[in-house]
Order: C-alpha cells, then structure tokens, then sequence
C-alpha cells in the first residue's frame, strides 16, 4: 500500500532532475539528509555547511529545493538564510524552502512574518516524511502559483478571484485559499470584505489566525478597546501566536497606554527574541516610557542579531545612540552616529540627515543647548541642499526639534511641504497646528496651514475640471506638472493615475502611459499601502494590458520585486 | 507568568543538547534502516540483532521527541500547538513510511482502513509522532499483524485506532493507560511505569486537540478487530 502510493507520488513529480541544496552543521546529517535525496532520485545535491556557505551557493545556483536546518551555528541562522535569499531574489517564487530544527519552534506557529519557509520538518527526517511534505508544498504551489503572480503584480483583486475560483476543487487548500483571500481583501482595502472571509473560517474552526485578522481590522476602524481583548484572547488560547502580541503592542500605543506596550513586547522577545523588527520597537516603546535599561538592551540585541540579517537597519544605531544621550555619554552617541553614517550609506540615502537630527535630540536632551543649536543650523544647510524631504514622521520629529533649538525658517519650510502633500488628512493638520501652538506660532501656523491646503486644492481641482471637461491630454499634462510640485500628494497621485486610465479607456493602450501610471501607483503604495483605490487603478490597468497572461507582464514583477 | 529567571538559561541548555543528541539519533536510525532495507536474513546473519536495535533507537527518539514536548521549559507544558486542515492520506502515508522498515524487518504486516481523501485539523508532528509510537509498541506485543484504522464516528469524532492480534494489554497496563488518561491526570503515577511516559504524552496530546467545547481523549482497551491490544484516540 504504501510502497504503491509512493511509487504514485514520485511519478507524479519528477523529483530526479531537480537542484538540490542542503544546508546543515553536521555532517552526519548532511550525508544522511543526501541519502534520502538520492533514494527519491535526485541527482543533484548541493551540500553546506554554515549560512555564509549557503549563501555563495545560492548566489551562484538557483535551486528547485532548498533543505535547511535553523541552528547553524555561528553566523546566520537558517530564517536569515531563507531572508536573504528571498529579498535578494536569489530563490524562485517556484523554489520549495523546507525549515529542519530539532524541535518544534516557536517561529513554525502560523503567524504573519514576512518570510515563511514552505514547511518545518523536526528530525529525524525520513523518506517518508520528506516525500510527503515535498509532494504536498509542490501542490499547493501548483494552487497558488497564478494567485502569487497577481500578488506580486500587485493585482489584488484578480489574485482574490483566482482564490475563490481555486477553492472548488481544492478542498484540502480550502483554509490557505481563504486565508490569502482575506490578506488580499485586506490588501485592496476592503476590510468589510476580509471580515466576511474570517468569519466564514471561524464557522469551521476556531482557528487564531482568523480571530488575529478581524482584531486587526478592528484596531484599523479604531476600535481599540475591543481590538485589545480580541488580541488578549487569542494569547490566552495560544500563547506562542507571537504576531498577537506585536499587534497588541500596537493597539497599546494607539491607546496611548505605552507602559502595556512596552510589557507586551517584553514578553514577546523573551518568546522569540531572534526578531530585528521586534528588538526595536522594543527599543523604541521602551524609550519612550524612559526606560533606558530596557531600551539599551533591546537595541544591542537588534544590533547583535542584525549583524548576520538582511532585515538590519539604522534604527537601533540611532536608538542606541539616543540611550547614550540620556545616560549623558555624548561621546558614546557620537562614536555610534559615525558608525551607522558608514554602515548605511549605501543603502540609506537619508542616513545623514537621520543621524544629524538624533545628534541634535542628544545635544538637546542632554541640555547641551549651544551644541544642539549648532546641529539645527546644520540641519538646515542640509535640508537646502536637496529637494527631497524625508517621510512624514521624520519630517514632524525634524520641525519640533529644529523650532526647540530656534531655527525659524526650516521647520516652517518643512511643515508647509507636509500639509501640500496631505492636504485631506485632518489629523496631521492637527497635529502640525500643534507643533506651531508649541513654538508660539499658532497664528502664523494657521495662516501656512491654509495657504497650503489652497495650493494642494487649487492644483487638483484644475486637473479634474480638464478631465470632467473632456481634455484628456491637458489633464494629463496638467497632473505631471502637479505631481512635480507635489510629489508625495496621495489625491493628487491617485487622481494622476486615474486620469492615465481614462485616457488610455478612450484612446486605446499605450505603453508609456501604462507605465507612468504603474510608476504612479506603486509610489502610492509605498506611502500608504492597503488602499481601495490602489487596488482598483490597478485592477483596471492590468485589464488594459492588450496582451493575454503570462509573459507580457513579467516586466512589472521585476519592478515590484 | 511562568517566566523565572534562571528557566530561560536552562531551557536554552536543553535545548542545544536535544539539538545535538537529534542530530545522533537521526544518523543513527537513518543508517540502520538503510543496512536494513539491502539486508535480509538470509544474508545477513546480524538481521534480528540489527532489527532490534532499529527498535530501541526509535523507542530513544519517541522518549526523546515527547520529553521536549512536554517539557521544553522545566515542569511547564510548553509546545508550540499548532493545527492545521490535513488530509489522512498524507497523515498514514508519513506514519506508514516511518514503521515500514521496522515493520519488514520483524515479518509483521500493516492493515490500513482509512479514506485518504478526508480532511481533519490537527497537530501533524504530534498526531504523527503519537501514531507511530502506538505502532512501535504494538509491533513489541502483536502476534503477526497490526491494524491502523481511522473513521469518523456517528458524533462526529475522528477515532483513529492501533490494534494489534497479541494477546492484549496486561492489566497493569490498561490500570497505567486509565491513570494516565484522566482528566486530572495523577501527575506523577505514570512515571513508576515504563510503558507511563508515552501514554501520559499521548493522552496530552490528545487533550491539546479541541473544538468548540470538546476535547481529544485516549483510552486503552483489548478487543477490536482482532482481540488484541486496541489504542484509540478520539479527535474532535
């Protein structure tokens, strides 16, 4: 019987001439791991040893299957392996990545981290187990390999179809089906939507994920309170459902209750603490509250397990470095500025405008008043030199700290650019009033509020009078010009890419076009991702695509990825 | 919470250790039922000897696999739980693949009455790990043959049953199997009985697995298909 269904089994996948990579410490299990390979067929093994060995075979060989063991020793761990080689495209979106470990993780609960191996195997491994576990990740990537394509396409609501049309005949998929369907609706901005596909889950099963997803859609409507206990009670049925707690740290903050917050994060490391995302916010909560113990610690654990992660950033550096501020080892800080303005350089364009402004919040909190206001000035120079201006928190965090070491000019400059490119976000114009109100400009703060707000309407309102009046091309025209003056305007981007749509609807495709409004949506998408009307323009705009599926647009994957 | 301090540093000792002594176990198994699988009594005069090592190594991995189950942090039970939709096809394949080679080695035969197609929600690891530990025990006492049977029940229950035509479990077994298996479980009882610690993570695992207001539950009794030894799990 069983001799029959491997036989099956094998026949039906050709397992022989694929590219095999084994990743283990110990040699035993390598050969043995090699063995199994073989008795399937296959011919081709790759074998390593450690992270940074696999990484140059990956780099050079792309593999069909990838077997990997979680502890390797010193360096990078097996997730950072499996991260790299994702982010840095090294693996296909076909390639099956099957996680080893001793025991069972913490990790292999199904949460919501970015990077998931295709399936956790606990030694021993055997034949039997391999087989079955490779068969079933290589169907279900069969399932979801047009859903996956949609979704890195960015065509959300195709990819939702495709899901519901799979469902069918796919009975054993029917959860994973549903699952990615409520993250695509979610995704689409369709919140009500991905409620119904949760529930329709929790109908079967009491399944956490889904009790995780509604909580998070009700932590999105503001609904804090209740989004709290949804997330306490799914921790209390499992208690290593990690991603709860990050959500739960969250909905914390927007309670403004960050003592929770920080606690709940606390926990959370002690469960899995390998996490560069976790460690600093953990870090970053834990300054917040003044806890500088915690945030010192949580920020060199961020930079200890970076060390060896693709998922490193400046932020514990400058954490860190803000720690030494309040410790009053200034020298400290500066040593640590230094350091992350050489690490990421390369990758970090801001990066020295980012270390100026904590080294100016260093001086000032220290009370180093004739330093921090030499740092301002600096910071201003820097702000002169260039047209592009950081995201919007940093660009709040840079106005406050430049009015509080009394540069004028600047911060007003930089508030300005905020509202013209927010002009409909009520709460940050509330929140921009009040930095002025706190550096004694209320009056002339509403004034640039209101002359702003002008200039976002009058820009936009001009370009839809074009389009509703039928001139397509001048409205077109009109919207590059505005969105050269305004370039992070969320309506003014949307309406841009709208506009490209209509035109091309009445005047037939046209590849420049398309691609200026995939440019459009995608810049869109990074400023606030999960919105309806990205979902729909792209939709639309994929649908224009005069040729039929496949090829065509592997173009746009490339860009998205 | 159950956070003490020294616990962590502990735990990550265990760990490491479970980690290399896996690594061994895994070497160790894998190439004694490859010496196995080319072997046969006739060519090779070690083959019972060879057969019976094959079983205690997978006897030291089961206590191995359930004692970091059960305690992965000191005295809490600790596992990360985690259910998913599973078709029992795939669950006997694995469980199947796992015994084959034993299962050869001492001339037993394997029934399977199952419909490979259903679906279920549960633990793999553990549902697996659970089956094949009933299956080795049942190839210690069965006579020639061992049944797996899995159906749902009229209430709607998966009942997985390992039956064997041995002459059944002896009553102290069966006494062990009811100690074990309650609800209150007398915390300590099973570990005065060698068969104690796979019962008590069996039934653990059993009680791990609920829906709505159900639990799983184990129970050991003789009789079944052949009036041997029947080991039945119930899963809601």
């Amino acid at each position: 019987m069983n001799a029959l269904a491997s036989v099956k089994a094998v026949n039906e996948i050709d397992w022989a001439d694929k590219n095999y990579l084994v990743v283990d410490d110990f040699v035993g299990v390598r050969q043995l791991l090699r063995e199994a390979l073989r008795s399937l067929g296959a011919k081709n093994i790759d074998q390593a040893s450690s992270g940074g060995e696999a990484m140059g075979l990956l780099t050079r060989i792309r593999y069909d299957v990838v077997l990997c063991d979680y502890n390797l020793g010193d360096g990078k761990n097996g997730q950072q392996v499996l991260e790299e080689a994702r982010v840095r495209n090294l693996v296909n979106p076909s390639t099956v990545w099957l996680m080893v470990s001793a025991e069972k993780s913490v990790e292999s609960v199904m949460g919501a981290a970015e990077h998931q191996p295709d399936a956790y195997l606990i030694k021993p491994i055997t034949e039997g187990v391999l087989l079955t576990r490779l068969n079933r990740v290589w169907h279900k990537k069969q399932i979801f390999r047009l859903i996956d394509q949609a979704y890195a396409e960015k065509d959300y609501l195709r990819a939702a179809r495709l899901c519901d049309a799979a469902i069918e005949g796919h009975k054993a998929h029917e959860l994973d089906l549903l699952r990615m369907k409520a993250r695509l609706m979610e995704k689409s901005g369709e919140p009500v939507k991905a409620r119904e596909v949760y529930e329709r889950v929790l109908e079967q099963r009491e399944y956490q994920w889904a009790r995780a997803g509604i909580a998070k859609i009700r932590m999105a409507n503001g609904e804090f309170e209740q989004a709290r206990q949804a997330f306490q009670s799914v921790i209390a049925e499992n208690r290593y459902y990690i991603d709860a707690y990050d959500q739960l740290a969250l909905t914390y903050q927007n309670l403004g209750k960050l003592d929770e917050a920080c606690a709940i994060l606390e926990r959370a490391a002690k469960l899995s603490p390998n996490s560069v995302p976790r460690q600093r916010n953990l870090g970053n909560v834990a300054l917040k509250v003044g806890n500088v113990q915690l945030a010192e610690q949580a920020f060199r654990k961020c930079m200890l397990i970076g060390e060896y992660s693709i998922m490193k950033t400046p932020d514990a550096y400058l954490g860190l470095a803000r720690v030494c501020g309040q410790k009053n080892d200034a020298k400290e800080a500066l040593r640590l500025l230094l350091q992350v303005q050489r690490e990421f350089a390369a990758d970090y364009p801001d990066i020295a405008l980012r270390s100026k402004i904590t080294e100016g919040l260093v001086y000032h909190e220290s009370g180093d008043y004739r330093r921090a206001r030499k740092a301002g000035d600096e910071l201003e120079a820097l702000l002169d030199a260039t047209e592009s201006r950081p995201d919007i928190p940093t660009c709040l965090e840079l106005a406050t700290l430049l009015f509080a070491v009394g540069v004028k000019d600047a911060p007003v400059e930089l508030l300005c650019y905020v509202i013209r490119n927010n002009h409909d976000n009520p709460l940050l114009l509330d929140e921009v009033q009040k930095i002025f109100d706190k550096a004694r400009l209320g009056d002339e703060g509403l004034e640039f509020i209101r002359a702003s707000k002008k200039e976002a309407t009058d820009l936009m309102n001009q370009g839809v009078l074009l389009w509703k009046t039928g001139k397509l091309k001048d409205a077109v025209e009109w919207m590059r010009e505005a969105r050269k003056k305004l370039p992070n305007n969320q309506r003014i981007l949307f309406n841009a890419a709208q506009i490209l749509v209509s035109h091309m609807h009445q005047h037939g495709y046209d590849a420049a076009l398309s691609g200026e409004a995939y440019e459009v949506l995608h810049h869109v998408d990074r400023l606030l991702p999960g919105q309806q009307r990205f979902a729909q323009l792209m939709e639309q705009l994929a649908q224009l695509q005069p040729v039929p599926e496949g090829e065509p647009t592997s173009g746009t994957i490339a860009e998205v990825a | 919470m159950d956070d003490t301090p020294e616990a962590p540093e502990l735990s990550l000792f265990l760990a490491s250790t479970a980690h290399d002594m896996k690594n061994s176990i895994s070497v160790l198994s894998g190439t004694l039922e490859r010496l196995l699988v080319d072997a046969s009594p006739q060519t090779e005069s070690a083959y019972p000897q060879m057969a019976h090592m094959l079983y205690q190594t997978k006897r030291l991995n089961d206590n191995l696999m359930q004692l970091l189950a059960l305690y992965k942090q000191v005295g809490t039970p600790a596992y990360p739980f985690d259910v998913q939709p599973l078709e029992l096809g795939q669950l006997v394949d694995q469980v199947v693949a796992l015994e084959r080679v034993l299962l050869k080695s001492r001339g037993l035969k394997l029934e399977l009455d199952y419909d490979p197609d259903l679906v279920w929600h549960v633990d793999e690891d553990l549902i697996v790990g659970v089956l094949s530990h009933a299956i080795n025990n049942a190839i210690h006492y069965t006579c020639d043959t061992v049944r797996l049977a899995i159906r749902v029940t009229d209430d709607n229950w998966l009942e997985l049953r390992v039956e064997d035509n041995g002459p059944g479990y002896p009553p102290s077994l069966l006494k062990a199997g009811a100690i074990a298996t309650r609800d209150t479980a007398g915390g300590m009882n099973f570990l005065t009985n060698s068969a104690g610690l796979g019962l008590y993570f069996s039934s653990e695992v059993a009680r791990m697995h609920r829906h709505r207001e159900r639990r799983g539950l184990l129970r050991l009794e003789n009789g079944g298909h052949f009036g041997g030894g029947c080991f039945i799990l119930n899963l809601p």
